[in-house]
Protein backbone atom coordinates (compact mmCIF):
# COMPACT_ATOMS: atom_id res chain seq x y z
CA UNK A 1 0.00 0.00 0.00
CA UNK A 2 1.30 3.45 -0.91
CA UNK A 3 2.45 5.72 1.88
CA UNK A 4 1.10 9.24 2.20
CA UNK A 5 4.24 11.07 0.97
CA UNK A 6 4.24 8.88 -2.15
CA UNK A 7 0.57 9.70 -2.84
CA UNK A 8 1.27 13.42 -2.44
CA UNK A 9 4.28 13.22 -4.75
CA UNK A 10 2.12 11.61 -7.45
CA UNK A 11 -0.32 14.53 -7.23
CA UNK A 12 2.31 17.28 -7.16
CA UNK A 13 5.68 15.84 -8.18
CA UNK A 14 7.42 19.23 -8.13
CA UNK A 15 6.77 19.81 -4.42
CA UNK A 16 8.73 18.67 -1.38
CA UNK A 17 5.96 17.93 1.08
CA UNK A 18 8.36 17.16 3.91
CA UNK A 19 9.57 20.77 3.83
CA UNK A 20 6.22 22.43 4.53
CA UNK A 21 4.01 22.76 7.57
CA UNK A 22 1.12 24.30 5.60
CA UNK A 23 0.57 22.87 2.12
CA UNK A 24 -2.25 25.30 1.27
CA UNK A 25 -0.54 28.47 2.46
CA UNK A 26 2.64 27.39 0.70
CA UNK A 27 0.75 26.85 -2.55
CA UNK A 28 1.64 23.14 -2.74
CA UNK A 29 -1.98 21.95 -2.80
CA UNK A 30 -4.92 23.83 -4.25
CA UNK A 31 -8.59 23.02 -3.86
CA UNK A 32 -8.59 20.73 -6.89
CA UNK A 33 -5.55 18.87 -5.54
CA UNK A 34 -7.31 18.51 -2.20
CA UNK A 35 -10.35 16.80 -3.75
CA UNK A 36 -8.02 14.63 -5.87
CA UNK A 37 -6.17 13.69 -2.69
CA UNK A 38 -9.42 12.83 -0.88
CA UNK A 39 -10.47 10.53 -3.74
CA UNK A 40 -7.03 8.90 -3.80
CA UNK A 41 -6.95 8.39 -0.03
CA UNK A 42 -10.49 6.93 -0.09
CA UNK A 43 -9.48 4.47 -2.79
CA UNK A 44 -6.03 3.60 -1.46
CA UNK A 45 -7.09 2.97 2.13
CA UNK A 46 -10.67 1.81 1.52
CA UNK A 47 -12.13 4.63 3.62
CA UNK A 48 -14.63 7.42 3.10
CA UNK A 49 -13.41 10.79 4.36
CA UNK A 50 -16.48 12.70 5.48
CA UNK A 51 -17.56 15.87 3.70
CA UNK A 52 -17.25 17.91 6.87
CA UNK A 53 -13.63 16.77 7.16
CA UNK A 54 -12.73 18.12 3.71
CA UNK A 55 -11.47 21.39 5.12
CA UNK A 56 -8.02 22.95 4.71
CA UNK A 57 -7.19 22.42 8.40
CA UNK A 58 -7.14 18.65 7.87
CA UNK A 59 -4.86 18.89 4.84
CA UNK A 60 -2.38 21.37 6.23
CA UNK A 61 0.60 19.00 6.49
CA UNK A 62 1.66 15.36 6.80
CA UNK A 63 0.75 15.28 10.50
CA UNK A 64 -2.80 16.60 10.09
CA UNK A 65 -3.51 14.31 7.13
CA UNK A 66 -2.06 11.41 9.13
CA UNK A 67 -4.36 12.30 12.03
CA UNK A 68 -7.36 12.40 9.67
CA UNK A 69 -6.43 8.96 8.29
CA UNK A 70 -6.18 7.53 11.81
CA UNK A 71 -9.56 9.04 12.62
CA UNK A 72 -10.91 7.16 9.58
CA UNK A 73 -9.46 3.92 10.91
CA UNK A 74 -6.22 3.72 8.97
CA UNK A 75 -3.52 2.29 11.23
CA UNK A 76 -0.51 4.54 11.90
CA UNK B 1 -32.68 26.17 -4.14
CA UNK B 2 -32.07 27.85 -0.78
CA UNK B 3 -29.41 30.43 0.09
CA UNK B 4 -26.32 29.17 1.90
CA UNK B 5 -25.84 31.32 4.98
CA UNK B 6 -22.67 29.80 6.41
CA UNK B 7 -19.78 27.74 5.18
CA UNK B 8 -20.68 24.72 7.33
CA UNK B 9 -23.90 24.23 5.37
CA UNK B 10 -21.89 23.69 2.20
CA UNK B 11 -19.67 21.07 3.82
CA UNK B 12 -22.67 19.33 5.40
CA UNK B 13 -24.17 19.07 1.92
CA UNK B 14 -20.98 17.51 0.60
CA UNK B 15 -20.96 15.08 3.51
CA UNK B 16 -24.52 14.00 2.84
CA UNK B 17 -23.64 13.18 -0.76
CA UNK B 18 -20.45 11.43 0.24
CA UNK B 19 -21.80 9.06 2.91
CA UNK B 20 -21.52 5.55 1.50
CA UNK B 21 -20.86 6.95 -1.96
CA UNK B 22 -19.69 4.14 -4.25
CA UNK B 23 -18.02 6.49 -6.75
CA UNK B 24 -18.24 10.06 -5.46
CA UNK B 25 -18.15 12.61 -8.26
CA UNK B 26 -17.98 16.38 -8.07
CA UNK B 27 -17.09 19.58 -9.86
CA UNK B 28 -17.07 21.54 -6.59
CA UNK B 29 -13.55 22.44 -5.47
CA UNK B 30 -14.20 25.35 -3.16
CA UNK B 31 -11.39 27.60 -2.02
CA UNK B 32 -12.51 28.57 1.46
CA UNK B 33 -11.90 32.31 1.04
CA UNK B 34 -13.83 32.39 -2.25
CA UNK B 35 -16.62 30.30 -0.80
CA UNK B 36 -16.91 32.75 2.08
CA UNK B 37 -16.99 35.64 -0.39
CA UNK B 38 -19.86 34.05 -2.35
CA UNK B 39 -21.79 33.47 0.88
CA UNK B 40 -21.14 37.01 2.13
CA UNK B 41 -22.48 38.40 -1.15
CA UNK B 42 -25.54 36.13 -1.16
CA UNK B 43 -24.37 34.44 -4.36
CA UNK B 44 -24.57 30.78 -3.30
CA UNK B 45 -27.70 28.60 -3.28
CA UNK B 46 -28.02 24.89 -2.55
CA UNK B 47 -30.43 22.05 -3.03
CA UNK B 48 -30.06 18.65 -1.42
CA UNK B 49 -31.30 15.53 -3.14
CA UNK B 50 -31.04 11.83 -2.37
CA UNK B 51 -27.33 11.05 -2.76
CA UNK B 52 -26.48 14.45 -4.21
CA UNK B 53 -26.21 18.13 -3.44
CA UNK B 54 -26.30 20.94 -6.00
CA UNK B 55 -25.00 24.47 -5.64
CA UNK B 56 -25.81 27.44 -7.84
CA UNK B 57 -23.46 30.45 -7.78
CA UNK B 58 -24.51 33.78 -9.21
CA UNK B 59 -22.07 35.23 -11.74
CA UNK B 60 -23.23 38.51 -13.32
CA UNK B 61 -26.55 37.58 -14.98
CA UNK B 62 -26.16 33.79 -15.04
CA UNK B 63 -25.37 30.89 -12.70
CA UNK B 64 -22.62 28.31 -12.27
CA UNK B 65 -23.84 24.85 -11.30
CA UNK B 66 -21.76 22.71 -8.95
CA UNK B 67 -22.60 19.24 -7.73
CA UNK B 68 -21.47 16.50 -5.38
CA UNK B 69 -23.02 13.10 -6.02
CA UNK B 70 -22.65 9.56 -4.78
CA UNK B 71 -21.97 8.36 -8.31
CA UNK B 72 -22.63 9.27 -11.93
CA UNK B 73 -26.04 7.52 -12.21
CA UNK B 74 -27.23 9.46 -9.13
CA UNK B 75 -25.91 12.67 -10.63
CA UNK B 76 -27.66 11.97 -13.93
CA UNK B 77 -30.96 11.09 -12.24
CA UNK B 78 -31.02 14.13 -9.95
CA UNK B 79 -29.60 16.69 -12.38
CA UNK B 80 -32.25 15.83 -14.95
CA UNK B 81 -35.00 16.85 -12.53
CA UNK B 82 -33.53 20.13 -11.23
CA UNK B 83 -36.35 22.52 -12.02
CA UNK B 84 -34.21 25.56 -11.16
CA UNK B 85 -32.17 24.94 -14.31
CA UNK B 86 -35.03 25.37 -16.74
CA UNK B 87 -35.64 29.13 -16.62
CA UNK B 88 -32.14 30.39 -15.90
CA UNK B 89 -28.89 30.70 -17.82
CA UNK B 90 -26.62 28.07 -16.31
CA UNK B 91 -23.01 27.05 -16.91
CA UNK B 92 -21.38 23.88 -15.59
CA UNK B 93 -17.62 23.34 -15.52
CA UNK B 94 -16.36 19.75 -15.47
CA UNK B 95 -12.76 19.68 -14.37
CA UNK B 96 -10.42 16.70 -14.40
CA UNK B 97 -8.14 14.57 -16.50
CA UNK B 98 -9.29 13.86 -20.03
CA UNK B 99 -10.96 10.46 -20.10
CA UNK B 100 -12.06 10.68 -16.48
CA UNK B 101 -14.87 13.09 -17.29
CA UNK B 102 -16.93 11.05 -19.73
CA UNK B 103 -19.54 9.94 -17.18
CA UNK B 104 -20.12 13.48 -15.89
CA UNK B 105 -20.16 14.89 -19.43
CA UNK B 106 -22.81 12.35 -20.38
CA UNK B 107 -24.89 13.21 -17.28
CA UNK B 108 -24.75 16.93 -18.07
CA UNK B 109 -25.55 16.45 -21.75
CA UNK B 110 -28.47 14.18 -20.89
CA UNK B 111 -29.77 17.02 -18.71
CA UNK B 112 -29.75 19.42 -21.65
CA UNK B 113 -26.32 21.03 -21.35
CA UNK B 114 -24.20 21.33 -24.47
CA UNK B 115 -20.44 21.62 -24.85
CA UNK B 116 -19.41 25.25 -25.16
CA UNK B 117 -15.67 25.59 -24.57
CA UNK B 118 -12.79 23.37 -23.57
CA UNK B 119 -10.05 24.90 -21.44
CA UNK B 120 -6.57 23.57 -20.72
CA UNK B 121 -4.60 24.23 -17.60
CA UNK B 122 -1.03 25.19 -18.44
CA UNK B 123 1.87 25.04 -16.03
CA UNK B 124 5.25 26.72 -16.03
CA UNK B 125 7.44 24.91 -13.54
CA UNK B 126 10.29 26.90 -12.06
CA UNK B 127 13.20 25.04 -10.57
CA UNK B 128 14.86 26.15 -7.33
CA UNK B 129 18.01 28.12 -8.04
CA UNK B 130 17.15 28.71 -11.70
CA UNK B 131 18.23 32.24 -12.60
CA UNK B 132 15.37 34.67 -13.09
CA UNK B 133 15.46 35.76 -16.73
CA UNK B 134 12.68 38.33 -16.52
CA UNK B 135 13.18 41.93 -15.55
CA UNK B 136 10.79 44.44 -14.07
CA UNK B 137 9.53 47.14 -16.43
CA UNK B 138 9.15 50.81 -15.62
CA UNK B 139 6.02 50.90 -17.82
CA UNK B 140 4.23 48.51 -15.49
CA UNK B 141 2.50 49.79 -12.35
CA UNK B 142 -0.02 48.47 -9.85
CA UNK B 143 -3.65 49.16 -10.64
CA UNK B 144 -5.38 51.57 -8.30
CA UNK B 145 -9.04 51.96 -7.39
CA UNK B 146 -9.57 54.57 -10.13
CA UNK B 147 -8.88 51.77 -12.67
CA UNK B 148 -11.80 49.61 -11.52
CA UNK B 149 -14.24 50.56 -14.23
CA UNK B 150 -11.66 50.42 -17.02
CA UNK B 151 -10.47 47.01 -15.80
CA UNK B 152 -14.01 45.70 -15.74
CA UNK B 153 -14.70 47.03 -19.25
CA UNK B 154 -11.47 45.61 -20.65
CA UNK B 155 -12.21 42.17 -19.16
CA UNK B 156 -15.79 42.17 -20.40
CA UNK B 157 -14.72 43.24 -23.88
CA UNK B 158 -11.91 40.72 -24.14
CA UNK B 159 -13.08 37.53 -22.46
CA UNK B 160 -15.99 35.13 -22.65
CA UNK B 161 -18.21 35.64 -19.63
CA UNK B 162 -19.46 32.05 -19.63
CA UNK B 163 -16.09 30.35 -19.99
CA UNK B 164 -13.63 32.73 -18.37
CA UNK B 165 -15.29 33.46 -15.00
CA UNK B 166 -14.99 37.25 -15.19
CA UNK B 167 -14.12 38.90 -11.92
CA UNK B 168 -17.02 40.48 -10.04
CA UNK B 169 -16.66 44.19 -9.14
CA UNK B 170 -15.88 43.33 -5.51
CA UNK B 171 -13.18 40.88 -6.67
CA UNK B 172 -11.55 43.59 -8.79
CA UNK B 173 -11.65 45.98 -5.85
CA UNK B 174 -10.11 43.36 -3.55
CA UNK B 175 -7.46 42.39 -6.10
CA UNK B 176 -6.39 46.02 -6.52
CA UNK B 177 -6.06 46.37 -2.75
CA UNK B 178 -4.11 43.09 -2.57
CA UNK B 179 -1.79 44.19 -5.42
CA UNK B 180 -2.84 41.44 -7.80
CA UNK B 181 -3.39 43.57 -10.90
CA UNK B 182 -0.52 45.00 -12.93
CA UNK B 183 -1.36 47.60 -15.58
CA UNK B 184 0.17 49.72 -18.30
CA UNK B 185 -1.43 53.08 -18.96
CA UNK B 186 -0.97 55.19 -22.09
CA UNK B 187 -1.94 58.84 -21.87
CA UNK B 188 -4.09 58.04 -18.87
CA UNK B 189 -5.91 55.20 -20.64
CA UNK B 190 -5.72 51.59 -19.46
CA UNK B 191 -3.78 49.85 -22.24
CA UNK B 192 -3.06 46.42 -20.76
CA UNK B 193 -3.36 44.39 -17.60
CA UNK B 194 -2.22 41.19 -15.95
CA UNK B 195 -4.45 39.94 -13.11
CA UNK B 196 -2.98 37.19 -10.97
CA UNK B 197 -3.39 35.33 -7.70
CA UNK B 198 -0.42 34.04 -5.74
CA UNK B 199 -0.54 31.54 -2.92
CA UNK B 200 2.85 30.53 -1.58
CA UNK B 201 4.77 28.63 -4.23
CA UNK B 202 1.93 28.79 -6.77
CA UNK B 203 0.83 31.76 -8.84
CA UNK B 204 -2.08 31.77 -11.29
CA UNK B 205 -2.66 34.27 -14.09
CA UNK B 206 -6.39 34.95 -14.25
CA UNK B 207 -6.33 37.44 -17.13
CA UNK B 208 -3.63 38.83 -19.36
CA UNK B 209 -4.84 41.23 -22.01
CA UNK B 210 -3.78 44.19 -24.12
CA UNK B 211 -6.56 46.49 -25.40
CA UNK B 212 -6.90 46.16 -29.16
CA UNK B 213 -5.73 49.66 -30.05
CA UNK B 214 -2.54 49.22 -28.01
CA UNK B 215 -1.40 45.90 -29.46
CA UNK B 216 1.98 45.32 -31.16
CA UNK B 217 3.76 47.60 -28.67
CA UNK B 218 5.12 44.73 -26.53
CA UNK B 219 2.94 45.72 -23.58
CA UNK B 220 1.94 42.09 -23.07
CA UNK B 221 5.56 41.02 -22.93
CA UNK B 222 6.41 43.82 -20.49
CA UNK B 223 3.60 42.71 -18.18
CA UNK B 224 4.55 39.04 -18.30
CA UNK B 225 8.25 39.70 -17.65
CA UNK B 226 7.37 42.06 -14.81
CA UNK B 227 5.04 39.41 -13.33
CA UNK B 228 7.75 36.73 -13.41
CA UNK B 229 10.28 39.15 -11.93
CA UNK B 230 7.92 39.80 -9.01
CA UNK B 231 7.76 36.08 -8.19
CA UNK B 232 11.29 34.70 -7.87
CA UNK B 233 10.19 32.18 -5.21
CA UNK B 234 7.23 30.75 -7.08
CA UNK B 235 7.71 27.14 -8.24
CA UNK B 236 4.47 26.67 -10.16
CA UNK B 237 2.90 29.22 -12.51
CA UNK B 238 -0.58 28.23 -13.68
CA UNK B 239 -3.29 29.52 -15.99
CA UNK B 240 -6.31 28.32 -17.95
CA UNK B 241 -6.58 28.91 -21.68
CA UNK B 242 -9.22 28.07 -24.27
CA UNK B 243 -7.92 24.95 -26.01
CA UNK B 244 -8.68 26.09 -29.55
CA UNK B 245 -7.24 29.59 -29.06
CA UNK B 246 -4.03 28.63 -30.80
CA UNK B 247 -2.62 32.15 -30.74
CA UNK B 248 -2.94 32.38 -26.95
CA UNK B 249 -1.59 28.87 -26.42
CA UNK B 250 1.39 29.74 -28.64
CA UNK B 251 2.07 32.91 -26.66
CA UNK B 252 1.98 31.06 -23.37
CA UNK B 253 4.26 28.34 -24.73
CA UNK B 254 6.71 31.12 -25.60
CA UNK B 255 6.86 31.96 -21.89
CA UNK B 256 7.39 28.34 -20.89
CA UNK B 257 3.83 27.27 -20.10
CA UNK B 258 2.88 23.72 -21.10
CA UNK B 259 -0.33 21.68 -20.79
CA UNK B 260 -0.35 19.62 -17.59
CA UNK B 261 -3.30 17.39 -18.47
CA UNK B 262 -6.09 19.09 -16.55
CA UNK B 263 -9.15 19.94 -18.65
CA UNK B 264 -12.16 22.14 -17.97
CA UNK B 265 -15.14 21.26 -20.14
CA UNK B 266 -17.50 24.25 -20.01
CA UNK B 267 -21.10 23.35 -20.81
CA UNK B 268 -24.10 25.67 -21.06
CA UNK B 269 -27.83 25.05 -20.88
CA UNK B 270 -30.33 25.92 -23.65
CA UNK B 271 -31.03 29.37 -22.11
CA UNK B 272 -27.58 30.43 -23.30
CA UNK B 273 -27.43 30.97 -27.02
CA UNK B 274 -24.10 30.97 -28.85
Amino acid sequence: MKALPEILREIRPECDFTASSDFMADGMLDSFDMMTLVATLDKTYGISIQGTDIVPENFRNLETIGALLRQCGVPA
Amino acid sequence: MSPIKEIGQAFEGIQQAKIGAPAFCTNFFPVQTKLQGWIDHGELLAERRAGAVFFLRKDHEFWHLYFCAADVPTLQREMATLSSLSGERVVVDLVGREGALEGMLNAAETSGFRRYRRLLRLIRASEPGRPQLSAASTQVVWADQTDRRAISELLEGSFDRYADQLAMPYEIEGAITARQILVIRCDGVLAALLFFETQGLTSTVRYWVVAERFRSQRFGAALMHHYFALHPAVRRFLLWVTADNEEAVHKYRHYGYLPEGLIDHVLVNPMIHS
